[in-house]
């Protein structure tokens, strides 16, 4: 007989593992991102399909090719390092925050910045500050922005129109036709549009989040006060700025929030270890996503919380240190400061929003010309006379500056000083995607263009199939020139 | 609070039907019994003495007067130092066993309806009672200069896994129950006496109902199946809601253990002091495991073979539950007075990866205090921290270990800290 000897306890939950836990959350991502892939199936077809497929093929292959060097770099088995490392989860929630039109150079670089310097550098899994997936992310959205594919894009999604609309939508009337866009409030919920891959269906989301808090995959604390937060800010501006409750719902469905508090806030790493410490991050992250949406330029929002929060965590856990039992009151009290502070950061950024004019897509297709909206408005360069013709060269920002703030387009517009109308446009410089953005080149969109004057005030065009964008740039050039012809 | 600080609870697998529905099997002392002393004993007996069951053989003499009765008549060897249950090495007497098991009654039986107050609390310090939960303290020391009690709280929760030994006892002996704790509610002047068990026993809960109906004072209470219930302080947070600083007696409250109240039953009716115990022995490492009433000082491997033997060749052995019991290093050890279950497991198989500081030893920790920082804090060699994070009170009840889905020994690193924590205090 042999009596093995080990501390005690004895005893182990067979029920829970790091491993089990991390199993379940991938497939509970899987399933996210099938949904996702069905959608683009439905919509826009086969292709986009595949390169879907590929980018999460490709965030997947180097990630693993990322820990397997390290793991030779740093003389461990690859196996037993892979299996302690979890690089799955990563790459797959990397590819669920990204648009379809993502490069797959840019989603390789990602990954491999979310996995090398999101997680190995600071000693591997267990160790990392930030969230991995997060740092892959915002290597994206900082630097990788313009890096897209040509013949895969998309509508622009809720989060960008609401970004340009200034936050604010006052006007009732407007409010339905911003949100009849998307198909509404239920669409938002039900995730029937494009947007970051695995982000838009909140209701998909929160049901496989519900089951993993279940199967206590994660804790459901997080999300829950990450998002109850979100909704009790945004309905306080709502409130103050007289507007409906559908305020504070597009918040919650829009932007990826619900991806991001059920799979990315509950990353156990990098929050704090007790309930009150997690409750007073998910408040943390409440109010940063709302601040960053309406004061900062970024979409989301819900990454760049994310990743602030983490450095965070440490402060927090600092806090709730101490003899639990004993220390209720401070946690108690702690986490209502935390929720009132809040309330007032997002109050102050909240209050006083004013609402932009928004371009909406014309009933029956195409683009009005002119419209009360005032972002991304073309400058004129110069105004020559040439003959009968007054010649305006403008710079107006397309796809490529408004998203990377590269190089505007630059665009001349001849308009007949006769009757006012316009004569003829031409692209001068497109900076924006080849192949795609540089299609406004062409005679059968520039030519309808001819004709109009300022007194066709309902007159509109057909942009540009695949570059909206790019499009909109030429048409706000000729508005412009209009505006500035008839002054 | 719980919404702010975790349960401090969990139910586990209890692994009860193992045993709990058996008969409970006598074990026939070897050739040879070992008792063990703990430090502070002062032996009675000579190297050759003759011996009868009963006799009384050392004296437990320090701070604490706890006398020692021999549990099989014979000859007295010596004294030599073994491994105990708790994987200490300890001094035990041994004896030669005669087989014949000839018994000296060591003390008059007492009426304790008759007596006083003070007498029966001399009479439980002269029984040799202790507590028999497993930590094996002098149950006259609670209840000496007791006042303002006005429950006690009696403890039949019985929450580590495998063990039903309580279980067994309270259904063989559900009177001499009724009988220990009318006495020690006597004993501590309250008027009220809780008998805690777990909701999930319906059978015992109605057995003790029935029995003590006409007992004015006595209550069942049940309690959730959860670890570690039958912790003192968990089981009077879940009954009073109440918590206290050092000793229950602080809110009124003195906590026995329910086999404690039946073994003082028999000290008094029968004038029998501790000298076997039923125990649970249970566990996957066993080929048939069984409550057993077995003498005090029998190996635990004499014991495991009159009961069918190991399941395999290699198996941890432990000395109590899976939770708290520590694992011996030889099947000589022998059960003690304070032992209520041997747990045998087959080996265990899993690994520790990194910790993903999920928080789940911070949330179920029954002490309050946050063991994962305790390990981060320990690491570091961070005793001012150590002292803020309170490790002085963890009971090692292994929940931590228990709950990691990393499979860390987290209780280890716990146990480290604490002891890091008390060499600085003796600085």
């Amino acid at each position: 007989m042999k009596f093995l000897t080990k501390v005690s306890p004895n005893n182990r939950d067979k029920d829970h593992s790091t491993q089990g836990i991390m199993a379940e959350l991938s497939v509970g991502l899987m399933v996210v991102f099938v949904f996702s892939m069905v959608f683009y199936f439905q919509e826009y077809g086969m292709d986009y399909v595949i390169h879907g497929v590929l980018l999460l093929v490709t965030a997947i292959l180097v990630a693993l090719v990322t820990e397997a060097v390290f793991a030779l770099a740093t003389k461990k088995s690859i196996p037993a390092h892979l299996k302690s490392s979890f690089p799955l989860v990563t790459a797959i929630i990397l590819v669920l925050t990204v648009p379809i039109s993502t490069s797959l150079f840019a989603i390789g670089v990602a990954s491999f910045f979310a996995i090398f310097v999101g997680k190995l550098i600071f000693g591997g899994f267990g160790h990392n500050i930030f969230n991995p997936a997060g740092v892959g992310r915002a290597v994206i959205v900082s630097s990788l922005m313009g890096s897209t594919v040509a013949d895969v894009t998309t509508g622009a999604t809720p989060i960008s129109s609401m970004g340009n609309a200034g936050w604010m939508i006052k006007d009732a009337a407007v409010t339905e036709k911003f949100l009849e866009q998307f198909g509404g409030l239920t669409n938002l919920l039900l995730g029937w549009y494009p947007g970051a891959l695995g982000e838009t269906s909140a209701l998909l989301i929160l049901l496989v989040g519900a089951y993993l808090a279940y199967r206590k995959v994660l804790d459901w604390k997080v999300p829950a006060v990450y998002i109850g937060s979100v909704f009790v800010f945004t309905t306080v501006i709502a409130l103050v700025n007289g507007v409906g409750m559908w305020y504070p719902m597009f918040h919650v469905l829009s932007g990826g929030l619900v991806f991001g508090a059920v799979f990315m806030s509950t990353d156990p790493v990098t929050n704090p270890t007790t309930i009150s410490g997690r409750m007073i991050y998910a408040i943390g992250l409440g109010v940063l996503t709302v601040v960053i949406r309406l004061q900062a330029s970024l979409p989301g929002g819900v990454v760049f919380a994310i990743l602030i929060m983490n450095m965070m965590s440490p402060l927090i856990d600092k806090l709730t240190d101490g003899w639990s039992i004993y220390s209720t009151k401070k946690y108690g009290i702690s986490v209502a400061v935390t929720f009132v502070v809040g309330l007032v950061l997002t109050f102050v950024a909240g209050n006083g929003l004013e609402p932009r004019a928004i371009e909406f897509p014309r009933e029956g297709g195409g683009i009005a010309i002119f419209s009360d909206s005032t972002a991304n408005l073309p400058t004129v360069d110069s105004a020559t006379e040439e003959g009968d013709l007054m010649v305006y060269v403008l710079s107006a920002p397309g796809y490529y500056a408004i998203e990377t703030g590269g190089a505007d387009n630059k665009i001349e517009v001849s308009i007949d000083k006769a009757s006012g109308a316009v004569a003829k446009v031409a692209i001068l410089e497109v900076n924006d995607t080849p192949g795609l953005g540089d299609r406004i080149d062409a005679a059968s969109f520039l030519d309808q263009f001819e004709g109009i004057s300022f007194d066709d005030q309902e007159a509109g065009v057909d942009a540009v199939s695949g570059a909206t964008v790019s499009s909109l740039s030429a048409i706000r050039a000729v508005r412009v020139a209009l505006e500035e012809f008839n002054k | 609070m719980s919404i702010l600080i975790g349960p401090m609870k969990l139910h586990l697998n209890g692994h009860k039907e193992l045993t709990s529905h058996g008969e409970v099997k006598d074990i026939v002392a070897g050739k040879k019994v070992y008792i063990p002393l703990l430090p502070g004993t002062e032996i009675l007996v000579k190297e050759g003495d003759a011996v009868k069951k009963g006799d009384m053989v050392a004296k437990r003499n320090d701070h604490f007067k706890v006398p020692i009765f021999s549990s099989v008549s014979g000859k007295y060897l010596g004294v030599e130092c073994l491994e105990h249950t708790t994987g200490r090495m300890v001094d035990h007497l041994v004896l030669e066993n005669d087989g014949a098991f000839t018994f000296a009654q060591p003390f008059e039986p007492i009426d304790a309806e008759k007596a006083s107050k003070e007498e029966l609390v001399e009479f439980m310090m002269n029984a040799g009672i202790i507590g028999c939960g497993g930590a094996g303290f002098p149950s006259y020391v609670k209840y000496r200069g007791a006042k303002g009690i006005h429950t006690v709280l009696i403890n039949a929760v019985e929450c580590e896994p495998y063990i039903t030994a309580d279980y067994k006892i309270m259904n063989i002996q559900v009177e001499e129950l009724v009988y220990g704790t009318k006495a020690m509610l006597k004993m501590a002047g309250a008027e009220k006496a809780i008998i805690a068990i777990k909701k999930t026993k319906k059978d015992l809960i109605t057995k003790v109902r029935e029995a003590i109906k006409d007992a004015p004072g006595l209550v069942v209470e049940e309690v959730p199946d959860q670890y570690p219930m039958g912790w003192e302080r968990t089981l009077i947070f879940e009954v009073f809601k109440k918590r206290y600083d050092k000793l229950p007696g602080e809110i009124g409250v003195i906590v026995n253990n329910a086999t404690t109240a039946i073994a003082f039953s028999e000290a008094m009716r029968y004038g029998k002091p501790i000298m076997d115990k039923i125990c649970t022995i249970s566990g996957d490492g066993l080929k048939a495991p069984s409550n057993v009433r077995v003498p005090v000082g029998v190996s635990i491997g004499d014991v495991i073979e009159q009961i069918g033997g190991y399941a395999q060749e290699e198996v941890r052995i432990i000395g109590g539950g899976p939770m708290m019991g520590k694992t011996v290093s030889t099947d000589q050890v022998v059960i003690n007075a304070a032992s209520n279950a041997i747990t045998v497991l087959k080996p265990d198989d899993s690994f520790a990866i990194a910790c993903l500081r999920c928080g789940r030893c911070n949330d179920y920790c029954p002490a309050g205090i946050q063991p994962v920082r305790i390990n981060n804090a320990e690491e570091a060699g961070d005793v001012k921290l150590l002292t803020k994070l309170r490790a002085d009170q963890c009971i090692e009840c292994g929940m931590c270990t228990y709950v990691c889905p990393s499979k860390i020994e987290v209780t280890e690193g716990v146990r480290r800290g604490k002891a890091m924590l008390q060499a600085q205090q003796k600085k």
